[in-house]
């Protein structure tokens, strides 16, 4: 710790820390340009200048480390002097044009060219103009106005990780340019308004649309990834303008999906009032009418319930309630990517916080495109990898981190057991096991060179395990998840609190699903299935969208031939076209209610934007359901909803009542006994297919909105991807190709890239590849040579 | 005594006020013939509210926004967009003047003099739907009343 003297008063610091942040830290102003508490330190902005006692020039205070018994001075004559200097200079080419620049009112430089600046220049020659970038689909640019504190070119290096920015020339000529013009290929592109300090940098969906002035703000949170990130939503009336990370939240940044989704809020697409299907058109209808005409569809039925995780904690907990109170044997689905329905010796949830998964040893991402699935969480390993910690991964597929990876491996998902099995025998090689390793090793007769890049990396002292997609959606997840378990076990990471257990889920909520669906939770292929097969009367989906997302296309639209669908939520999307009655439901940002993220992090939101349309929270809309259909009404308002919750997540209760603290996290569920042997998966297919995560076209949400639909055009892979060796091995190129798998033939463009694994099929756009989606094999029977 | 006597008896303070009474009925006459007659009014009048337009024929607001926000009677209303030339502009510019109380302060706020009060005073309606002006009818009072609103700054010029 290092005492020093701040305008007199005395304070302390540990050592190392710069004078600005020990001024920032005790709430001392020193005004900066450049500096940025998530980025590196330039120093080349001159704003921060104090005075240091016995130093005969004054120090930039963020690039200068305090020291013992330093006297630092930050309001003297001299000092405002200098700062009027650095306004000044700083002033000379900057357009002045704040009345037509969207960052006034919410600008730095302005807000200090008030308080630090002289209220006039000497400067009268010619003022220099620079040439505007092109930097994707989400940041507009003004390079006149420019003052060249390098932060965004920092962001794009540290952050983003792409390093597309720089500056050329020096002195007068300096200007700030994209080397390659793309820094839109980052998913953390909208950042760059953010970071900005004046107005060169600039929002374009909003561009030149609302004042800083006009906004009300309102904190919520995200559920577009289970990142779950704190998110500021920022409305004039009713309508969404942007939204905003929430300073000091644990992540200071937001991804392109969370932030532009809200696009998605008031488009044509949302389900504004109740509609009711008449002589094949769905119709506006009452209240009353939609629920009279579901309760004809639904009294005395068998109904399956499908609906996506994305809602808040009382909304998921509500329709609990109405499926007990209406329909005490329907079986419920909510998770689209998941084949294997036993239970995982870790469920669905992390075990660690991010941050403590920013600092263990190593970090193995087995099977995600991470950078897609949660940007934020890839951000984070970005900046370990900044810090020179591994990260390594094996996957189907080397997906784009715009990070280097320690070690990385790419295999087909049927080598999935062989790959853990040669971990194991690596581990026991070296004589640690655990119970049942053996049983489980003996069960594989393959192994898998990829499996040294896992072991090697549960060698160290901590770990953390991220298990993605690839493997929760895999046929034999449970033994794979068990395999893992046991591997974890024999290298010494203790089955107990923050252990390195890190199964990606689906979507928010992921521990309250688990306890609250557990005993009735069934495959959503299951459920497709049963309806096609006539065993259900009628669907009810809230809020999912089977037929775009998920692995069960085609059985989803099967079973929506036979059997009536009743569609709650917000975003009618493909799907609305089949349903009978659809009943609008709020969205995330218009609900009072709790969420939990895959840390189990609980956030309340408590000051929701209002409902455009007749829209419900859901909870009401389920009670009501309940109402309608003749059975006592489970809860009949938020606190008797809450105290029935209680019983599924204990946790939340004490942060309703603002007893908890941040650090109450809600654990994930583990099953200790679900003990699973990889099974041997014979297929008469060579193909394996692996389908790809797109965080600009997956979920209701995202498809609802034009700006992330334009983006994901900008981030297209093919349509359907090989590796080039495999496809030349059947003597096949490039081209239109016939793909047989169990459901029959389909035609498809391939293209080739040396990414994907050899033998892998890679469905890099689900929706558009249709029924390639629904199946794990295939095998190409003619084609182009 | 005597001389209170005199006052009461000879009405005195009667003849005292109708003499003034009596020495405006011959002065000159200062009223002014509204309609037919109008009083002078100073450059600094405030009145009907403009929107004023270039030489060139382009609007001259830019969407800043600062009249709608300094308005203390929240009589403005603007939504705007980047225009295809990339250029910010209004889709949408309302004074209510049911509301307004003609501070100047939407005058005073305009960086680039787009939104002035002219001398026009006589818009009395009918309804109070022909209070509600849009960006149309602005634009048109502003192309009406240009020189004038032109003279007033000038006149004023020297003094702001």
């Amino acid at each position: 710790m290092t005492t020093l003297y701040i305008n007199e008063e005395e304070i302390t610091v540990s050592a190392g820390t710069s004078i600005l942040e020990a001024c920032r830290s005790h709430g001392v102003d020193v005004p900066y340009f450049c500096y940025h508490p998530e980025l590196s330190v330039a120093a080349n902005c001159r704003m921060c200048l104090v005075e240091v006692e016995g130093w005969n020039k004054p120090a930039a205070s963020c690039c200068t480390p305090v020291a013992e018994g330093m006297k630092i001075h930050t309001q003297t004559e001299a000092i405002k002097k200098d700062r009027q200097m650095v306004m000044e200079y700083l002033l000379i080419n900057h357009p002045l044009d704040c009345p037509v620049c969207d960052e006034g009112g919410d600008c730095r430089l302005q807000d200090y060219a008030v308080a630090h600046g002289a209220s006039h220049s000497r400067y009268v020659e010619a003022k220099r103009a620079a040439t505007n970038h092109d930097l994707g689909p989400f940041v507009t640019t003004y390079m006149t106005r420019c003052i060249h504190c390098t932060r965004c070119v920092r962001f794009a290096d540290e952050v983003a990780g792409t390093g597309d920015m720089g500056i050329l020339n020096r002195s007068d000529h300096m200007s700030i340019a994209g080397i390659v013009e793309e820094a839109c290929e980052s998913e953390l592109s909208g950042n760059l308004a953010d970071i900005c300090p004046v107005g060169a940098l600039l929002d374009k969906p909003s561009h030149d649309v609302s004042r800083p002035w006009e906004m009300t703000h309102h904190q919520s949170t995200c559920t577009q990834c289970p990142n779950g990130c704190d998110i500021n939503i920022e409305s004039r009336g009713d309508e969404v303008m942007r939204i905003k990370p929430v300073e000091g939240s644990p992540e200071p940044w937001l991804c392109d999906r969370g932030r532009y989704v809200y696009d998605a809020f008031r488009s044509d697409n949302r389900i504004l009032e109740p509609e009711v299907r008449q002589d094949g058109e769905l119709l506006q209808a009452t209240w009353d009418e939609a629920f009279d005409r579901a309760g004809d569809l639904l009294r005395g039925k068998r109904v399956g319930i499908i609906f996506s995780p994305y809602w808040s904690a009382e909304g998921l907990a509500s329709i609990r309630l109405m499926r007990d109170a209406v329909f005490p044997d329907a079986k419920v689905a909510f998770d689209l990517h998941r084949r294997d329905m036993r239970p995982f010796a870790f469920e669905e949830g992390f075990s660690m916080t991010t941050q403590q998964i920013e600092d263990v040893e190593h970090v193995v991402i087995l099977g995600s495109d991470l950078r897609q699935r949660l940007p934020l969480l890839m951000q984070r390993l970005r900046k370990r990898g900044n810090m020179g910690k591994p990260v390594s991964r094996i996957g189907a597929m080397n997906y784009r981190t715009n990070m280097s990876i320690s070690s990385d491996a790419i295999i087909r998902p049927r080598d999935w057991p062989a790959v853990i099995a040669r971990a194991m025998q690596q581990v026991s090689d070296l004589g640690q096991t655990a119970a049942g390793m053996d049983t489980w090793l003996a069960a594989v007769p393959d192994r898998h060179e990829a499996g040294k890049v896992l072991a090697d990396s549960l060698m160290g002292e901590t770990c953390a395990l991220l298990v993605g997609e690839e493997i929760r959606s895999h046929v034999d997840a449970a033994a794979l998840i068990h395999g893992l378990d046991l591997l974890m076990r024999a290298c010494g990471h203790a089955e107990e609190g923050n252990d390195g257990r890190n199964l990606i889920p689906e979507g928010m909520n992921a521990q309250l699903l688990a306890s609250a669906f557990g005993d009735i939770r069934t495959s959503a292929g299951d459920l497709f299935a049963s309806a096609s097969a006539g065993e259900l009367d009628a669907l009810v989906l809230i809020g999912s969208d089977p037929v775009g997302d998920g692995l069960f296309p085609s059985a989803a639209k099967a079973a929506l031939s036979k059997v009536p669908l009743i569609q709650i939520g917000a975003i009618a999307g493909e799907i609305g076209n089949s349903a009978e009655v659809q009943l609008p439901a709020a969205a995330y940002s218009e609900v009072d209610g709790t969420f939990i993220n895959m840390e189990g992090r609980i956030r309340v939101a408590r000051q929701p934007i209002r409902s455009i349309g007749q829209a419900r929270p859901l909870w009401k809309v389920m009670m009501r359901l309940a109402q309608a259909l003749g059975a006592d009404v489970p809860a009949v308002d938020m606190t008797e909803l809450r105290d029935r919750m209680a019983a599924f997540a204990p946790e939340l209760a004490d942060v309703w009542k603002d007893k908890a603290t941040e650090e109450v996290l809600v654990p994930v569920a583990r099953n200790r006994d679900a003990e699973a042997l990889p099974a041997r998966l014979d297929s008469s297919f060579d193909l394996d297919v692996v389908s790809r995560y797109s965080m600009y076209r997956e979920g209701m949400w995202a498809r609802a909105s034009d700006l992330l639909l334009a983006a994901g055009k900008l981030h297209a892979l093919n349509d359907v991807i090989m590796h080039p060796e495999t496809l030349a091995a059947k003597g096949l190129k490039e081209g239109e190709h016939t793909v047989r798998t169990f459901l029959g033939e389909h035609s498809c463009h391939i293209g080739v890239r040396e990414d994907v694994s050899p033998g892998v099929l890679f469905v890099a756009k689900r929706g558009v590849a249709g029924d390639l989606s629904d199946v794990t094999a295939a095998s190409i029977v003619g084609g182009q040579s | 005594m005597i001389k209170r006597a005199f006052k009461t008896w000879f009405l005195w303070e009667l003849l005292v006020g109708l003499s003034l009474t009596g020495r405006y009925l011959f002065k000159k006459k200062i009223t002014v013939e509204y309609p037919e007659e109008k009083t002078p009014l100073s450059p600094r009048f405030r009145g009907l509210h403009a929107l004023r337009r270039y030489e060139s024929g382009e609007e001259r607001c830019i969407a800043c926004k600062l009249c709608e926000v300094v308005c203390p009677a929240l009589a403005i209303v603007i939504e705007s967009e980047e225009r295809d030339d990339g250029s910010r502009r209004t889709t949408r510019y309302d004074i209510d003047f049911t509301k307004c109380i003609y501070c100047g302060l939407c005058q005073e706020a305009c960086p680039v003099d787009a939104i002035v009060e002219t001398q026009e005073f006589e818009y009395a309606t009918e309804t109070r739907e022909a209070l509600y002006y849009t960006k149309d009818m602005l634009l048109a009072n502003g192309d009406r009343y240009e020189k004038q609103i032109a003279a007033n700054l000038a006149a004023d010029a020297r003094y702001s």
